[in-house]
């Protein structure tokens, strides 16, 4: 048979699918109801075979040109994204992740750098002031001290509105760069990590030493345990994108890194949840007029959540050997 | 089965479960700038537009640090995950991708999952180094991301590489038929050739690309093209010296492509015709 006639044959085949094509990109399938979704499997399977036939057929360049874009198109439309799988999320999230948490050493790692520099660097601040201006500024830390001259005594629900959500935006924000960072030569997450604990060790240590010190302490202490440790989660999870650049355990290094992919970003997603806990704590319970007892109670009560979540979860999910 | 990279140019070769090859163009960085910039645009705007409504409901209210604060909410929400959650519910695009037919796809031609939608585009805060003004507010550079691109032969930056993904434009070529080229002359010529003469392969694709450009090339330039090809078969179907080149060509792919000489056979069904190329490849030597 001859090209001309064979492509006069297959039109409006083609024409049929592409039509679908396009009410499936515009509508998805309800749209194409259920006699023509099957319509749409039949004819893109009938535009493979002539796509990987059209060698054989002599079909011109551009035609073969034409089908390719119609099967790519049409793959699209066939195949397509998984959503979101919150049943498959939850269970990452609380059983997955406290056993990777508890197992993997790159937390133990960043928790032990975090702190370790985080106290190291209190103390310097404590004892030295020209070293908390050296590392944190003298404009930045004159503005910390200014922002707690005066105690914590309730602001209105308005400006703890505005502070909730300027905490999430803020403070997630930099645990998400922080994760990214990981990825900066392998040990990017490590920098990040040191120059978070040094800078914040030296705020800490400095506003011990002057007088708004009750201030300070009555302010951090509610919602500290859930933002330094979803910061210690974060440095842990971008830590983990970066080692498997650098020991990729035999893989090449892009295989190595597609598979730490998948244990680090639900650690991730778990720090950000802990942000966004922190930043409703931060907005609403820290600069209350609530007793100062009441601000500690908060604060064991995360510390004890906490530890059970990693822990409790995550001995309960730890990997069980065959008897 | 392991394949050679045979990737020359950005056009990629992909195998699908159900065997079949398909080629796809790549998308390269100044093709995804401006999708780019169109979901940047969509960003503020929408920002805008959420400013004015949320702090004039809530003011009307006496809450207005509330709608402040709710602002921030969603330019955490945006800014972070808009890209990630479209790229999931429109099965690799954003409106910006949409609009410029581009698309997301995992490197095994397979559409993406959410885990790498949102991880691509958190990886953007690298991907994005340098950044001009501080914070979550910096305008990107991209150069970090160009320069994963322009190392590696997929157009993949970083984010890209991390989930695995590629970035495909989706072209919508419009189908032409056959070159009609019916002149009386053509036509003359055509049944001049001799019948026992088949085209082979190579020479029918190098027939129907010539004839599909050759509207565009001057006459003189035609001739010269054409002679390269023409002056060995006109040598073998013992036609006069002097016989235009052009017209020889366009005579043969009239033959080959349109022209039924064959009126008297059957046509085959696409399964059947399949069916006998197989059994002639199994056996020929």
């Amino acid at each position: 048979m001859k090209v001309a006639q064979l492509l006069e044959k297959r039109r409006a085949g083609w024409a049929e699918l592409e039509t679908m094509c396009r009410t499936l990109e515009s509508g998805g399938t309800r749209r194409l109801g259920p006699e023509g979704v099957l319509r749409f499997a039949t004819a893109y399977r009938s535009a493979c075979a002539d796509l990987a036939l059209a060698d054989a057929y002599q079909l011109p360049p551009h035609t073969v040109q034409y089908l390719h874009d119609l099967v790519g198109r049409a793959h699209n439309q066939l195949y397509r994204s998984k959503m979101f799988r919150w049943r498959q999320w939850g269970h990452e999230l609380f059983v997955e992740v406290p056993r990777r948490l508890l197992f993997d050493r790159t937390l133990w790692l960043a928790t032990a750098v975090f702190w370790g520099i985080f106290f190291a660097s209190m103390a310097l601040g404590y004892s030295s002031r020209s070293y908390c201006e050296d590392t944190v500024g003298v404009d930045a830390l004159a503005s910390v001290e200014q922002s707690f001259a005066t105690p914590p005594r309730g602001r209105d629900a308005n400006t703890s509105g505005a502070m909730g959500g300027f905490y999430v935006f803020n403070n997630a924000g930099i645990g998400l760069r922080c994760f990214a960072g990981g990825l900066v030569l392998g040990v990017g997450g490590l920098l990040i990590t040191i120059s978070n604990a040094i800078q914040l060790g030296a705020i800490f240590g400095h506003m011990f030493t002057v007088e708004a010190r009750d201030n300070f302490i009555e302010f951090v202490t509610a919602h500290g345990p859930f933002e330094l440790t979803a910061i210690v989660f974060s440095s842990a999870a971008g830590m983990r994108l970066g080692f498997a650049l650098v020991d990729t355990g035999g893989l090449s290094r892009i295989k190595s890194l597609q598979r730490a992919v998948y244990q680090a970003v639900p650690t991730m997603a778990m720090a950000v949840i802990l942000f966004c806990l922190a930043a409703v704590i931060e907005g609403f319970i820290s600069p209350s007029s609530l007793p100062y007892a009441a601000k500690a109670g908060v604060a064991v009560v995360s510390t004890i959540l906490l530890l059970l979540y990693v822990f409790g979860l995550g001995w309960l999910g730890r990997p069980r050997r065959a008897v | 089965m392991p394949q050679p990279q045979r990737q020359l140019d950005s056009r990629i070769e992909i195998v699908t479960p159900e065997n079949i090859a398909f080629h796809y163009i790549l998308a390269g960085p100044f093709r995804r700038l401006p999708a780019y910039l169109i979901d940047c645009g969509i960003i503020l705007g929408f920002l805008i537009l959420a400013f004015i409504v949320l702090t004039m409901t809530t003011s009307f209210g006496g809450v207005g640090g509330l709608g402040i604060g709710l602002w921030l909410l969603l330019v955490f929400i945006v800014s972070w995950f808009y890209f990630g959650v479209f790229e999931t519910l429109w099965n690799g695009q954003t409106p910006g991708k949409r609009m410029l037919g581009l698309r997301v796809l995992s490197e095994n031609g397979q559409p993406i999952n959410a885990m790498q939608a949102i991880l691509r585009n958190v990886l953007r805060a690298v991907d994005g180094l340098p950044f001009w003004g501080a914070g979550g507010l910096g305008i990107p550079f991209y150069m970090c991301g160009l320069a994963a691109m322009a190392a590696g032969s997929r157009y993949q930056r970083l984010g890209d590489l991390a989930c695995g993904t590629i970035v495909v434009v989706e072209r919508r070529s419009r189908l032409r038929g056959v070159a009609r080229i019916e002149h009386p002359d053509v036509v003359r010529m055509a049944l001049q050739l001799p019948v026992s003469f088949t085209v082979s392969r190579g020479l029918a694709h190098a027939l129907s690309v010539y004839v599909a450009r050759r509207e565009r090339i001057a006459p003189a330039r035609r001739y010269e093209i054409a002679r390269s090809l023409a002056e060995p078969l006109a040598a073998r179907f013992s036609l006069p010296g002097d016989t235009n080149p052009d017209l020889l060509l366009c005579a043969l792919y009239y033959r080959t492509f349109i022209a039924d000489s064959s009126a008297g056979s059957t046509p085959l069904s696409p399964e059947r015709e399949a069916q006998e190329m197989a059994d002639a490849e199994v056996t020929l030597p």
